[in-house]
């Protein structure tokens, strides 16, 4: 605090009739800096949004576009549009007006839009929007209040080739989300 | 049916409908066996077997496609093997082509190499494509 106020006596007092000039550099100065301030987080934040999609998302079906076929893909698969036909990703999203017939496989598969077919993943999340009429073979579900289901969920997902293995390891995880689980599925069940 | 031909009036292959115009990315791992039908862009990094029907296709220095595209407007950068029935065509330096181009205006970078014959069409072949495409 000593140096800070001796400081600005000193400028005062050595050149007094600089002041004013000083005086607009120093509101100027304040403002830049302020500004460099504010720049700083606003463009890292940006800069990290335009990434992240980029580096996840690896191909887009956008909503226009309808494919009649199968996809196949070792990275991430993005789809907003029409597949007829399956779909075999890492990462698998389909949108929230995304339409599919077939079986969508994947490590993980995401759900806001509609699946006239099956799942088959590790991971499955369906979200509020979900529409789902088939099948749900997975190791790991959640369902959004809201999603609709007519099908089955098995937790059958890598059973044969994982099956000694997750034996001992899943249990734990499993009864902690197993009582919204078969609820779900046993009214889906009573429904269906 | 008719919005290709109105583009094609317009002139404007890119971006005619602003926030509109939707543009599908098929990543280099992605494989589509089928067919592809759009009214955006297409940008193709992987490999396409099947038909390509969009306003615009790009295939990037590292794309594969194999078969018959109908579309505006054309860019290919890779590998090509098949029939391109568009309007505005442009090979990249990079492009690798087998098969034919039916274009309007063509633009051929150094490098290119195309195996196959490259007719010119009239712009009104172009307004009769789709009925030529959904009769093949």
């Amino acid at each position: 605090m000593n140096m800070f106020t001796r400081n600005d006596k000193s400028f005062d007092t050595t050149a007094g009739s600089m002041t004013p000039a000083r005086d607009k550099t120093d509101t100027s100065a304040a403002p830049l800096a302020e500004a460099k301030r504010t720049q700083a987080p606003a463009a890292t934040p940006t800069t990290y949004e335009v990434a992240t999609p980029q580096t996840r998302v690896v191909s887009v079906i956008s909503k226009a576009l309808k494919i009649t076929g199968q996809l196949e893909s070792t990275e991430d698969i993005q789809v907003d549009g029409e597949v007829d036909g399956d779909v075999r990703g890492v990462s698998v999203k389909i949108g929230s007006n995304a339409k599919v017939k077939g079986t969508v496989y994947g490590d993980s598969v995401e759900l806001a839009g509609t699946i006239d077919g099956k799942i088959e993943a590790k991971k499955v999340v369906l979200t509020s929007t979900a529409h789902m009429s088939g099948d749900v073979i997975h190791q790991d579900i959640k369902i959004e209040s809201g999603a609709y289901i007519d099908g089955h969920c098995k937790p059958e997902y890598g059973k044969a080739a994982n099956k000694n293995a997750h034996a001992t390891a899943k249990p734990a995880t499993t009864t902690s989300s197993a009582p919204v689980k078969t609820g779900s599925v046993a009214e889906f069940g009573q429904r269906v | 049916m008719p919005a290709l031909s109105q583009i094609a009036l317009a002139q404007v292959p890119l971006g005619h409908n602003g926030a509109e115009i939707s543009a599908s990315h098929l990543g280099k791992a992605l494989t589509v066996k089928g067919r592809l039908e759009t009214t955006g862009i297409v940008h193709v990094d992987g490999h396409v077997h099947g038909q390509i029907t969009a306003d615009r296709l790009v295939i990037g220095a590292g794309g594969y496609v194999e078969g018959d595209v109908v579309a505006n407007d054309v860019r290919i950068g890779g590998r090509f093997t098949g029939r391109i029935y568009a309007r505005h065509v442009t090979l990249d330096g990079s492009a690798d082509i087998t098969g034919r181009i039916f274009h309007h205006t063509v633009t051929v970078a150094k490098g290119a190499r195309i195996d196959g014959r490259m007719p010119w069409r009239p712009l009104n072949f172009f307004e009769r494509l789709e009925h030529l495409r959904e009769a093949q």
